[in-house]
């Protein structure tokens, strides 16, 4: 039902503008969990670019062509981002595709798209071996090697706490964003006591819990995504645990973590690489018209969609519709200004972002305002 | 932390046990399985959800219409899926029950969507006994899980039905012949079965704070392993399986790794059948 009526919005939304136009559109697909468990997430993008598209064919499109968003579902699932990487990439229509969600989701369809020539670049992938494993791909999040070490400084140095459990999900993203966060965090001095992983389907933590309090941690670290952080946090309390500070990484920055989590996130250390508070004219630009449309602020993840879609309608004005055109403008990226900040690629063809310290007081997530 | 683990697993274990009590009822009474179980118990979670968020009604209300709808659906099963087939041996009901499962978790897959419903947190407190910090919650699920179980027994041993049950479940055709109304019994079991397995649900959704469409997957496969390790047709025989599949879940994430925990209770499982094919309490089954 929910589904429909999103895909009536966005159709209803995509065709009233077309009706005006001479020229044909050009097309970009879209791979993004619509459904499933990640659903929230592509919801979210679906919504922001659908604003980015809206505004952009409103001003005139790309030289007289509307710019077209071709939304198909893959739940995240790697064996359904692989499928959908066949048919984008076999279908001439299609300049350039954004996705998908998850980092295994892209690394299972980037060999498709390398092999095709096709752009791939995900809003969200921030394993450190995705934008590097093909001339092809691209990441705009940032990778977790430039968020983890950032992390351990905010445990470690801003925080004070020497004593540090994580726990995991046990997944590309998870192990790597575990992996970037052990590594500086030791060599700022912390003792890491334990590292335990969990499974995407779990949904019972009281034994890996009470496990941890066993090593008496003064700050647990769990790269999750909100919906795991939200259901430890209060199996945490049923336990009893309290004496431990929660930290995660930015994945975990989403109005669903509070509505999910309630009063047992409260306390809770994250990062944001965007923040609807952001005085910057194109942050307040975009939520704005954001909230005006879909009645709620728009979270990290419709921000950085509503970049990738910015990005890739400005490379396109430069380069033209030409496939393997768009991948060298993309890659010349320099400076491009996001509601996420800054967007310069690497050699590497992923972004260094500039990361904010958030902090869950009294159900909302505020700056950390340091000692 | 090795008392707070064995309290994980208990009350764990009991909500398996409650499932696999189900899986024994319809076993011990019509002699056939099941494998839409998982899919009350998830449709029994989802009204208990809906009951607590939507009605905001107190937990013990959402129980109760956890279990009411779980025993309307079970009414339902029984009628299709076992009925008209009383006669054409075990592998038509087994298979339609493979089909229903399917069916009722796509359902819930489509109008509910896959995602994990948030449920809410009730009795987070935690009590003190000396050292050892106990979870009101925990406490209150084995209560609940124990109660419903003596509840269950008083039935069994002290009712018209349950004597009707019982008779069933030694013979059918000479409860028949005794004057037992078999189809009633089939039709009260079933849905008894049913109505623990959507208990579980509710219980479950409670503790973990979270249900969604394919939680019946898991939750059904346990329940239906203690269920065997019990002896498939022994009540305390499932709750001694539950609690035991439970506590060992528990104790391997303590003292090897969470990602190992059905690995071994799996493992246990095997091992014990090897073993005692006929379950820890079960009685010695001749070929047929």
């Amino acid at each position: 039902m929910k589904k429909l009526s999103l895909t009536l919005l966005a159709a209803a939304f995509l065709l009233l503008p077309a009706a005006a136009w001479s020229a044909d559109p050009i097309y970009i697909a879209v791979s993004a969990p619509l459904t499933g468990n990640y659903a929230e997430y592509g919801q979210n993008w679906q919504k922001a670019m659908n604003l980015a598209v809206g505004w952009l064919n409103a001003a005139g499109g790309i030289k007289g062509r509307p710019l077209e968003l071709v939304y198909n579902d893959s739940k995240s699932d790697p064996k359904e981002s692989a499928a959908l990487a066949q048919k984008y990439t076999s279908d001439p229509k299609y300049v350039a595709q954004i996705g998908d969600f998850t980092s295994t989701a892209c690394m299972a369809a980037q060999p498709i798209y390398d092999k095709a020539g096709m752009v791939q670049m995900s809003p969200t992938a921030s394993h450190p071996k995705f934008a590097p494993g093909s001339i092809w791909s691209f990441g705009i999040i940032g990778t977790q090697a430039g968020e983890g070490p950032f992390m351990a400084d905010y445990a470690v140095k801003k925080l004070g706490k020497k004593k540090i459990a994580v726990l995991y999900i046990n997944n590309d993203w998870g192990i790597a964003t575990k992996d970037y966060f052990v590594k500086p965090a030791k060599e700022m001095g912390a003792d890491i006591l334990a590292i335990e992983s969990f499974f995407e389907t779990d949904k019972d933590f009281t034994g890996v819990l009470t496990k941890l309090r066993g090593y008496k941690p003064e700050l647990l670290y769990i790269p999750s995504m909100y919906n795991e952080m939200a259901l430890i946090a209060k199996q945490r309390e049923k336990l009893g645990w309290t004496d431990v500070l929660l930290s995660g990484p930015g994945s975990l920055y989403s109005p669903k973590l509070l509505e999910i989590g309630g009063a047992s996130v409260n306390g809770l250390y994250t990062s944001a690489v965007f923040f609807p508070k952001d005085p910057r004219p194109e942050v307040q630009k975009f939520v704005k018209g954001y909230e005006e449309k879909y009645k709620s602020t728009p979270n990290m993840f419709a921000a950085i969609a509503y970049d990738g879609a910015n990005l890739m309608a400005e490379t396109i004005r430069k380069a033209g519709t030409d496939r393997k055109a768009i991948r060298d403008e993309l890659a010349k990226t320099k400076d491009f200004v996001g509601v996420t900040g800054k967007i310069t690629f690497t050699e590497q063809r992923d972004v260094v972002k500039d990361y904010r310290r958030l902090v869950i007081k009294n159900v909302e997530f505020v700056l950390y305002e340091g000692k | 932390m090795l008392i707070a683990q064995l309290i994980n697993g208990l009350t764990q274990g009991s909500i398996y046990a409650l499932i696999a009590i189900g899986f024994v009822i319809i076993f011990g009474t019509m002699n056939l399985v099941t494998f839409a179980h998982g899919e009350v118990y998830m449709i029994g979670a989802f009204m208990g959800y809906f009951a607590l968020t939507i009605l905001r009604l107190p937990w013990y209300l959402a129980l109760i219409m956890g279990m009411g709808a779980a025993w309307v659906l079970g009414f339902f099963i029984e009628k299709i899926a076992f009925r008209p087939l009383r006669s054409a041996g075990h592998m038509p009901p087994l298979l339609i029950t493979i089909g229903l499962a399917i069916i009722l978790k796509d359902l819930a897959v489509i109008f509910l969507g896959a995602e994990n419903r948030p449920v809410p947190s009730i009795y987070s407190e935690t009590i003190k006994i000396g050292e050892i910090q106990i979870s009101l919650l925990q406490l209150l699920i084995l209560a609940l899980a124990g109660i419903l179980i003596i509840v269950l027994r008083l039935l069994i041993q002290g009712t018209k039905i349950g004597r009707a049950m019982r008779a069933t479940a030694q013979d059918h055709e000479a409860a028949y012949a005794m004057g037992v109304n078999i189809n009633r019994v089939f039709s009260i079991s079933f849905s008894l079965a049913s109505c623990l397995g959507g208990a579980a649900g509710v219980l479950v959704g409670i503790y973990y704070n979270a249900v969604y469409p394919v939680m019946g997957d898991t939750a059904g496969l346990k329940g239906f392993a203690a269920c065997i390790f019990g002896g498939l047709t022994s009540i305390p025989g499932a709750i001694l399986g539950g609690l035991i599949i439970g506590v060992v879940e528990n104790l391997t994430v303590q003292f090897i790794a969470s990602g190992y925990r059905d690995i071994v209770a799996f493992l246990v499982l095997v091992v014990v059948l090897v073993f005692r094919p006929q379950g820890i309490l079960g009685k010695k089954i001749r070929a047929v």
